[in-house]
């Protein structure tokens, strides 16, 4: 118990180093995106485009902050749409994947039929639920949950079935019945996996609402890309874009941050996955 | 038999009589087993014999494919006999399984890597027995980690666990549902040398405080004679076994061990049988 402050002194030193070494290893890409729009902005300024073809980057700067009450109230209903249909996916997913591994028959009936539901082109999809849905919420959080739900469900199959045979082995030889092995092994097991899955899902919910919000929408910042370019609009375009990029890299680190602080036990599983 | 094979002192066999093995504590008779393979039955036990005493130390040796990990599989109840009849304690593998009567240990550790060390050890007592509290299993847990030398790892994660140690506690585990009987798989397959010498020579140790009766599989021929009184030697195609050699070292086993004229004929008898069933396969 003594040595608790020593460890977390030295973990708190390193990740002060870790952070250092990521703004270190980052600033050449600071750099970089800096002079890419420094030359943007003197191509525009020298050429002449005309701000409808393609806004300098001042010019969207501009947008965004002239046009800042909508675009955060489109945030708003974008954010809910893919909070909701992010959160919506991942329980089915889940589902799915625990459907399949505890009721064996019944997974081998119905794992196709997810894999061949996946070879659906979901985006086509989007004006069906449209026509079943409306206008609203619905439809997005629908076809958000259509697109999101396979990664997660993969995933976590994955992980559900990579359990050492031998501690299988070990668990039935002591009397332990399937559940009580779904539960106490395969699932804890299975997380690493299922959050590789659920960051794969948060960037695919992203392009589910935007997809779902062009294809009928009222709200929302594929609303506002779609209405800013039919008035030729292309800096508004162009704000709205930077406004989701943003908020698809946040709902992302979010759930890094969440995968860092639950399985914590894990740490090679990161770097092998992104291999 | 074979003229090529040194001499072995037989007259002090303990192939035990009819009367005894009534009394084996592992017993086995007539075992076969088949796994279907692409389809097809293959025959991988045939006509097992077996009559293990209480508190004895045997291995299996023998070339890979002689079913050997099959057999333990069989005595551990995961697999059932296709022929034949299997007592462990006088009741089946199974019963003798769920009554924690049996303690596992694999090759590979296979510890959860997010408990520790000391939830490692007692996570399969809490799954055998649901009357045994946590706090009791851990109490447990932690006094088989003294035992197997890891006092200081209770709370270590596998991942900062040497493969060494890995192993140790996967020993622990079998140890805290106190079982009669351990039964083992290339414990010490995965592990260096050293590691090697040093965890065989704690799992002697441990045989010697506990009693329990150890049935070990193995590919090394030293391991073999330095730890069992007994060592079965099998063949394959089908796997069965070819000879059953008692090991006259004497006791207590140490470093010397190594040395004894008894230790040097058993290993030497044991080479000449395996290098003859290594040469047979190939002819085959």
């Amino acid at each position: 118990m003594s040595t608790q402050p020593i460890t977390d002194d030295v973990a708190d030193r390193s990740s002060m180093v870790a952070i250092h070494r990521a703004l270190v290893d980052l600033a050449p890409t600071f750099a970089l995106s800096f002079a890419v729009l420094a030359a943007w902005e003197l191509a525009i300024w020298l050429f002449k485009v005309p701000n409808f073809v393609l806004p300098a980057p001042s010019a969207i700067v501009t947008a965004l902050i002239e046009n800042r009450t909508q675009l955060a109230a489109a945030t708003k209903a974008t954010a809910v749409e893919i909070l909701l249909g992010f959160l919506l996916a991942a329980l089915v997913g889940i589902c799915v994947a625990l459907l399949i591994v505890r009721f064996e028959r019944f997974g081998r009936a119905l794992y196709p039929l997810v894999v061949l539901f996946q070879n659906i082109p979901k985006v086509a999809l989007a004006p069906i639920f449209i026509l079943w849905f409306g206008y609203d919420l619905t439809p997005k959080v629908t076809l958000i949950v259509v697109i999101a739900f396979f990664p997660v469900a993969i995933d976590m199959l994955t992980g559900l079935q990579s359990v050492e045979p031998s501690f299988v082995a070990l668990m039935q030889s002591v009397g332990a019945s399937r559940g009580e092995i779904l539960l106490r092994v395969r699932i804890p097991h299975s997380l690493p996996h299922l959050m590789a899955g659920l960051k794969v899902a948060i960037t695919f919910s992203v392009i589910g609402a935007i997809v779902g919000e062009f294809a009928g929408a009222n709200a929302g910042l594929g609303y506002v890309i779609q209405f800013a370019s039919t008035q030729l609009d292309t800096a508004l375009v162009f704000a709205a874009l930077v406004v989701v990029s943003v908020l698809g890299l946040l709902f992302y680190y979010v759930v890094e941050f969440l995968e860092r602080a639950m399985i914590s036990w894990a740490p090679k599983f990161d770097s092998m996955h992104r291999n | 038999m074979n003229a090529m094979l040194p001499a072995i002192d037989t007259t002090q066999s303990t192939k035990p009589p009819i009367e005894a093995a009534k009394e084996a504590h592992i017993s086995a008779r007539n075992i076969a087993v088949d796994y279907r393979v692409n389809g097809r039955r293959q025959r991988v036990l045939q006509g097992i014999d077996l009559a293990i005493p209480k508190a004895s130390f045997v291995s299996f040796i023998g070339p890979s494919g002689c079913g050997k990990s099959t057999l333990l599989k069989v005595l551990a109840g995961l697999v059932a006999p296709n022929e034949g009849e299997v007592m462990v304690a006088g009741l089946s593998p199974r019963e003798a399984a769920r009554r924690r009567m049996i303690g596992l240990v694999f090759q590979d550790a296979t510890l959860l890597p997010w408990k520790s060390a000391l939830e490692n050890a007692a996570f399969l007592l809490q799954t055998a027995d649901k009357s045994v509290t946590r706090k009791q299993a851990a109490e447990r847990a932690g006094h088989m980690l003294r035992m197997v030398g890891l006092a200081d790892a209770e709370e270590k994660r596998p991942s900062q666990l040497s493969g060494g140690m890995r192993q140790r506690v996967a020993i622990a585990r079998a140890l805290a549902l106190d079982p009669e009987v351990l039964l083992m798989d290339e414990p010490f397959g995965a592990l260096d040398a050293i590691t090697r010498e040093e965890t065989s020579r704690s799992l002697l140790d441990i045989w010697q405080r506990t009693g329990k009766t150890v049935v070990l599989v193995t590919h090394s021929i030293d391991e073999a004679v330095f730890l069992s009184r007994e060592v079965h030697v099998m063949g394959t195609r089908p796997g069965r076994i070819i000879e059953t050699l008692p090991i006259a070292v004497s006791e207590p086993r140490t470093q010397e061990s190594f040395a004894e004229p008894a230790f040097t004929a058993a290993q030497a008898h044991l080479r000449g049988l395996l290098i003859q069933g290594h040469r047979a396969k190939g002819a085959g």
